[in-house]
């Protein structure tokens, strides 16, 4: 497969989740921008098999892509030839009963347990700043049996406590508190990615595990508002395909909202990838 | 003692959220029902206008499916603004811009949150103490439509523990008597007033939804006035020849608005495809502070949706939109 030589820090994060779809397994991709490209991604190159739902109920569709604007669920073009069609209460319940292995979601703010803030930045109240709700993430980050946060790697959404917890990780990191919260045994965060890196859990905390190569590990820990768990070996990732960001561009994210076009962008120079903005 | 040594059959309240919510009544709602709902076969067709004069007072908690741009009702949700409701309490759950525009309307003041768009109008609101936020998630919101479609109080639920949402809403977290483990639960809703689009319904209000949804048979069921728009009125003989595509039956549903097109800026899924400009346009809208030039542009001029929808989008775009709308398969009994 030939490296890309030019693609957006989302398009890194987008490519890292896609290679983590497996066949055989469901996935609960929050509805619409990264975790459902990425998903949908996945399932293109690597994981045929792998089937996704998404808050409306819709299970395992062939959606025809691209999407029309904001119309990622619900709309037509999103539940095409699905094997069912159900509700909120479905898609909950499913996830609920055990049957989702993987859930996908994107958030602001994350912290060294994984618990996952899209409420409110600052204090709660009228002084804060809102956000949207946690829409269906607390039930996606409750009842699958595994999670991948996608978020930047910035200071302000790397923070060792979240203001506000909207969807749960493993919540003040103590064995079984989600257990005792009332959540699902066994379950919780699996990995968080971002466009610079990869973390899993080491005893229920964030442990960085994998980088790009144009990043370095300190530059990572200095956009974490604390200090995180180094894997004792720090995987370096593969950088995108060709055939990646093509299929990102050309048949989902065609107007780049959601890869972030706009943002910063890592191109190869001849020697070696150099980031820029 | 712990709770693993608790015995079993014994209910402790382990921790208890602090939010306002709607109150929780059964056999009130039963009394409603006895009261008020229609079980003859009697037509209920009426204009939006009629619909939500009727049907939705100040005050009212609301719940609407599924949100102004899918499948919205947004024939009746441009009602409430002409008519100028006050102080809703509305469901706000899997919604981008109807909070916004409800807020910005004075017609909202309290919200429980699933999830919607947080715009300037919204953060205006709470800073002024104009609009009060309860939390919740999308799902915990339509597994509470669950329980009270269910005529029960409460439901256990699996999600929102530990969250600080729970802190701030009317969840439960208890131990269960049969298996002594922490469970949450949640208070049933049961909303004053459900709006709700369909595809097709009869005159007496059997309706169907095709395609997916949020909670649109929970909400009718649950719902103490129910209001259907639909795109299309249909015999009920066409009903009875296919009774497994029947959504919601009659005897839940307080009126019935023939309202084609009534989705419009967003899409009826199989029937038309979005307006992708002037879905842009309602999102530009109530995230650089326009509600009020929204409102009135679209909403205030006419006297109903239908002039609207003949004054600024005209039959070219609305067959466009139709002719865009390619997948048809599955959206018709």
């Amino acid at each position: 497969m030939t490296r890309a030589e030019a693609f957006s820090d989302r398009e890194v994060a987008m490519c890292t989740v896609a290679r983590m779809v497996e066949n055989g397994r469901t996935y609960w991709a929050a509805g619409g921008g990264t975790p459902l490209y990425s998903v949908l991604l996945g399932k293109k190159l690597y994981a045929p098999d792998a089937q996704y739902i998404t808050e409306d109920g819709v299970v395992a569709p062939e959606p025809l892509l691209p999407f029309e604007p904001m119309m990622t669920m619900v709309a037509s073009r999103a539940v095409r030839r699905a094997l069912a069609w159900g509700t909120m209460n479905s898609a909950g319940i499913h996830a609920q009963l055990g049957h989702m292995d993987y859930g996908v979601l994107n958030t602001l703010q994350v912290d060294q347990f994984g618990n996952i803030n899209s409420t409110v930045l600052g204090e709660y109240g009228p002084g804060g700043r809102r956000f949207g709700g946690p829409g269906g993430a607390d039930t996606i980050a409750a009842c699958c049996w595994r999670t991948i946060l996608i978020t930047d790697q910035e200071r302000r959404k790397f923070v060792r406590q979240v203001d506000f917890i909207s969807s749960p990780g493993f919540l003040d990191g103590t064995p079984g508190a989600r257990e005792r919260a009332g959540l699902p045994r066994d379950t919780g965060p699996w990995r968080v990615v971002t466009p610079w890196s990869v973390y899993d859990y080491h005893e229920r905390r964030l442990r960085l595990v994998a980088r790009v190569p144009w990043v370095t590990v300190d530059e990572i820990l200095d956009e974490c508002d604390w200090k995180p768990l180094v894997a004792p070996e720090v995987e370096v990732l593969e950088p995108p395909t060709e055939e990646e960001v093509q299929v990102l561009r050309t048949e989902l994210d065609v107007r780049g909202q959601t890869t972030d076009a706009a943002g910063a962008w890592i191109t190869w120079d001849g020697h070696q990838y150099v980031r820029s903005g | 003692m712990t709770t693993a040594e608790m015995p079993a059959g014994h209910i402790e309240v382990l921790a208890e959220g602090t939010g306002q919510f709607h109150p929780v009544d059964p056999d009130g709602f039963r009394a409603h029902i006895r009261d008020h709902k229609n079980r003859a076969l009697e037509p209920r067709l009426m204009t939006a206008r009629e619909a939500v004069s009727r049907f939705v007072d100040n005050g009212d908690y609301l719940t609407y499916e599924c949100n102004y741009l899918m499948r919205g009702p947004n024939p009746l949700v441009h009602e409430l603004i002409r008519q100028g409701k006050k102080d809703l309490w509305i469901a706000g759950k899997f919604t981008y811009v109807d909070v916004s525009l409800l807020v910005g309307a004075g017609a909202a003041s309290r919200v429980d949150c699933g999830f919607f768009l947080s715009t300037p109008i919204v953060q205006r609101a709470l800073a002024q103490g104009t609009l009060e936020v309860f939390e919740y998630s999308n799902v915990i919101m339509s597994l509470r439509l669950q329980a009270g479609a269910m005529g029960v109080p409460f439901l256990p639920v699996r999600s929102f523990g530990g969250t600080h949402g729970f802190d701030h809403s009317g969840a439960r977290l208890i131990t269960d008597p049969y298996s002594n483990q922490p469970v949450t639960i949640v208070p049933a809703l049961n909303p004053d007033v459900a709006l709700i689009h369909a595809h097709q319904a009869d005159v007496y209000g059997n309706a169907r939804v095709f395609g997916t949804g949020i909670a649109d048979a929970e909400s009718a069921l649950a719902s103490k006035k129910v209001i259907v728009s639909a795109e299309e009125i249909v015999d009920t003989e066409a009903i009875r020849a296919n009774p497994g595509a029947t959504t919601i039956p009659y005897y839940a549903v307080d009126a019935v608005v023939e309202a084609p097109y009534g989705s419009y800026p967003g899409t009826c899924p199989g029937y038309y495809a979005s307006d992708p400009e002037a879905v842009f346009g309602v999102f530009r809208a109530v995230m650089g502070d326009g509600v009020q030039q929204y409102i009135d542009h679209w909403v205030t001029p006419f006297d109903s949706f239908e002039e609207m929808l003949e004054a600024r989008v005209g039959v070219k775009k609305l067959l466009d939109m139709r002719r865009r709308e390619t997948v048809r398969e599955g959206y018709h009994a």
